[in-house]
């Protein structure tokens, strides 16, 4: 029932137009440049709060979103800034935010990847509490299709959080109702210190979904195009009617937990498998290159663009102000006007 | 509320960058026989299960990680696995199989990553580990145990002080120690109690107190008894967790500018110790109930309105409390600053009452 799925670029009918697949590799390496830099920030003590890196898990982040429209809605964990990202979260916002900057999409109000755009694109604002947001997404599911709108909403958690029982409540309502939803699971073997084998005990978390009622496919998270494949079919079945799907995707998280934790617990063979055999930015890097979709200097303007992008976005960050400590109670109502009222650099103190 | 340089958190702080997770190992006591909160929360922990075999622990990566804050540090391999056991992400169950198995004779513990995180398990709280007795006569030894409160740049999900849901529900005990020996002592307490109780540990103190702790197997602070931290004439501040030690630095700053401050700790919440707070203002007739947790439907609240209500021929003043408004507690350092209150806030509260 769990089915591995890879895709050579070589295959008749290539899916993806040479654009399509240049504006992939751009992301997954725009989002392991982030992820490094921003760690290394920390790591310098030069940024406050806490990372949750998503390194290793570009395949899934970028595979999964790829196939969405600017009206489907994005609901997804701490772990996955890089499909934020791809929804079209901005760089410069999104540190603004890691800054506790007024600039950033919460205000201020959270830190790093808790984080979303619900009206620039249709992205969940992050919360903790484990996978909270799945519930979520069955209502925006359910007010496409009450509406006869072709729109889908994806939801992104980790394997860890299959455990609990909000997760299982949401494959069901979703497949009863047959709602216009992807249920996507970044299995990244761990859930903080604890491996799939002390998470679940089926083999593969795809094969659950046969007790919903509804298709469930494993992919292999390396293979950013495969993750693609696999999105694509679940997203235009959702949408045509055909509802809900599961799709987990398979990597290794290849940092600790956070940013404190040296992940010990880790193999240390596994991680360097990972890292050598099946790091999703390499793999779709080469596969370009060796296909003629890029060459070398593409290649390198790309990562030109992203470093221009970050030290733009870093600056943005540094420049925008804190928040107005007396505002620190507004927004928790509607009728206290603070989020029509002008965002960004209009609400701040001055920049430190 | 203007905030105190003193007590704000500094930007190197290895808790501001990770969350308040514990990173570094949890130490040990010191040679003088000093310990931190953590130590001293640990020890209680690994001496009450020496003592009783009943006595296991349940949570979220406590097994061989030790905790995300580092708490349960090498009880794996003194205990096993079946006695330190690593549960899934399912506060629900956490808290459903630690009832179950009260039930049939054994004193679970269980460990929430984050106080937060007890609303994902809020029904097998707030519905069976509170009522089961009460209905059923059946005694339910649990201990609910997790990292509360901010002042760590952890923000909304991070930074709870779950106390005032719980209160309400009746049926738990409440503990929020302030000192590594009250955390200890109540840790015990708690453990020998045959009622559930919620130990709520704050993240804050973890690592950044430390006092002399009894080493005595049998050391305990008993449930439902404040403790009168500083004696003072003019005001009394109220308060826990925490803000006990904002609460004692302002004493100080207001003892140079001639007002005496008594600190009354509550250590528990639930059953309060109104005895020990009324004496207080019998004696001062001012009252400050300082809280971290929210000022509306809070602990602050039901302390001040105790006052008011069995104390108002004493007093000389209304009862004031000082705690932050109900919203998420943010991450930015103003937002949060503000947020909570500063040991400037208390200095001018306790100011403002002394003059009436
Ligand atoms: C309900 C709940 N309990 C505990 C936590 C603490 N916590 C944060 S992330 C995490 C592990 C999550 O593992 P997984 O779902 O696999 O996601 P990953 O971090 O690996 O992407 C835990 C236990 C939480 N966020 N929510
Ligand atoms: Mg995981």
């Amino acid at each position: 029932m769990a089915t591995t799925q890879t895709r050579q670029r070589k295959d008749t009918d290539p899916r993806l137009s040479d654009d399509e697949l240049k504006r992939a590799l751009y992301l997954v390496k725009l989002c392991r440049y982030f992820d490094e830099r921003m760690e290394s920030l920390y790591r310098q003590g030069k940024l406050p709060g806490a990372i949750y890196s998503g390194r290793g898990q570009e395949g899934t982040h970028i595979g999964v979103v790829l196939p969405l429209g600017p009206e489907d809605s994005l609901f997804p964990t701490h772990r996955d800034l890089s499909a934020q990202i791809a929804k079209g979260l901005d760089l410069k916002r999104i540190m603004a935010q890691y800054w506790g900057r007024i600039d950033g999409y919460t205000r201020g109000r959270d830190g790093n990847s808790h984080i979303g755009d619900w009206y620039g694109n249709k992205t969940w604002t992050v919360m903790s509490h484990l996978p909270i947001a799945y519930p979520v997404a069955c209502g925006a599911a359910l007010a496409y299709k009450r509406r006869g709108e072709p729109h889908i909403a994806m939801a992104i958690c980790g394997d860890g959080s299959t455990s609990n029982g909000r997760w299982h409540e949401s494959l069901n309502m979703s497949a009863i109702a047959q709602l216009p939803v992807v249920w996507v699971v970044n299995n990244n073997l761990y859930a903080y210190s604890a491996p799939n084998e002390l998470e679940f005990s089926v083999p593969t978390i795809a094969e659950r979904a046969a007790a919903y009622g509804m298709p469930g496919v494993r992919v292999d998270g390396a293979d950013v195009l495969a993750v693609e494949a696999a999105a694509r079919e679940a997203v235009e079945r959702a949408r045509g009617g055909g509802g809900p799907s599961l799709i987990e995707s398979v990597s290794l998280r290849w940092k600790g937990h956070a940013g404190h934790d040296p992940a010990k617990y880790v193999p240390k063979e596994l991680l360097e498998e990972y890292m050598r055999d099946k790091d999703p930015v390499k793999i779709l890097e080469e596969r370009l290159l060796s296909d003629g979709v890029v060459d070398d200097q593409e290649v390198a303007d790309i990562q030109g663009r992203i470093e221009k992008e970050f030290e733009d976005g870093y600056e943005f960050a540094q420049s925008s102000p804190f928040p107005e400590p007396e505002d620190f109670s507004k927004g928790l109502w509607v009728e206290d006007g603070y989020w029509t009222s002008e965002p960004g650099r209009g609400g701040g103190t001055e920049a430190s | 509320m203007a905030q105190s340089q003193d007590t704000r958190p500094k930007e190197q702080d290895v808790e501001t960058g990770a969350a308040g997770h514990g990173a570094e190992p949890r130490g040990k006591r010191t040679e003088d026989g000093q310990a931190t909160y953590l130590v001293a929360i640990a020890e209680a922990l690994w001496e009450e299960m020496e003592r009783d075999e009943r006595v296991y622990l349940l949570g979220e990566d406590i097994g061989v990680y030790g905790g995300a804050f580092k708490v349960t540090e090498g009880f794996y391999d003194r205990f096993g696995a079946d006695r330190v056991m690593d549960t899934p992400i399912a506060e629900e169950t956490i808290v459903g199989m630690a009832i179950g198995s009260a039930m049939e004779g054994f004193r679970p513990v269980a460990e929430f990553q984050y106080a937060d995180f007890m609303t994902s398990g809020f029904d097998e709280i707030s519905t069976a580990l509170a009522r089961v007795h009460y209905r059923s006569g059946v005694p339910l030894p649990v201990v609910l145990r997790g990292p509360s409160g901010g002042m760590v740049r952890a923000s909304s999900f991070h930074s709870i002080n779950p106390e005032p849901w719980f209160a309400y529900s009746g049926g738990i005990k409440i503990v929020c120690p302030a000192f590594p020996g009250d955390a200890k002592g109540l840790l015990k307490s708690a453990i020998r109690d045959d009622n559930p109780v919620m130990y709520l540990e704050h993240k804050w103190i973890y690592r950044r107190v430390r006092e002399q702790v009894s080493e005595d197997p049998d050391f305990l602070v008993p449930i439902g008894s404040a403790n009168v931290r500083r004696e003072g004439d003019d005001v009394s501040i109220i308060t826990y967790g925490a803000m006990v030690h904002r609460a004692l630095e302002a004493a100080q700053t207001l003892e140079g500018e001639g007002i005496s401050v008594e600190v009354v700790d509550l250590r528990t919440v639930v059953p309060m110790d109104e005895e020990t707070v009324l004496r207080s203002i019998e004696k001062t007739a001012r009252a400050v109930v300082l809280s971290e947790s929210y000022r509306f439907v809070g602990i602050a609240a039901e302390v001040a309105s105790t006052i008011a209500e069995k104390a108002f021929e004493h007093l000389d003043a209304p009862v004031v409390r000082l705690a932050p408004p109900n919203v998420p507690i943010p991450f930015s350092p103003t937002l949060e600053d503000a947020f909570l209150p500063g040991v400037d806030d208390i200095v001018a509260t306790v100011k403002n009452l002394s003059a009436w």
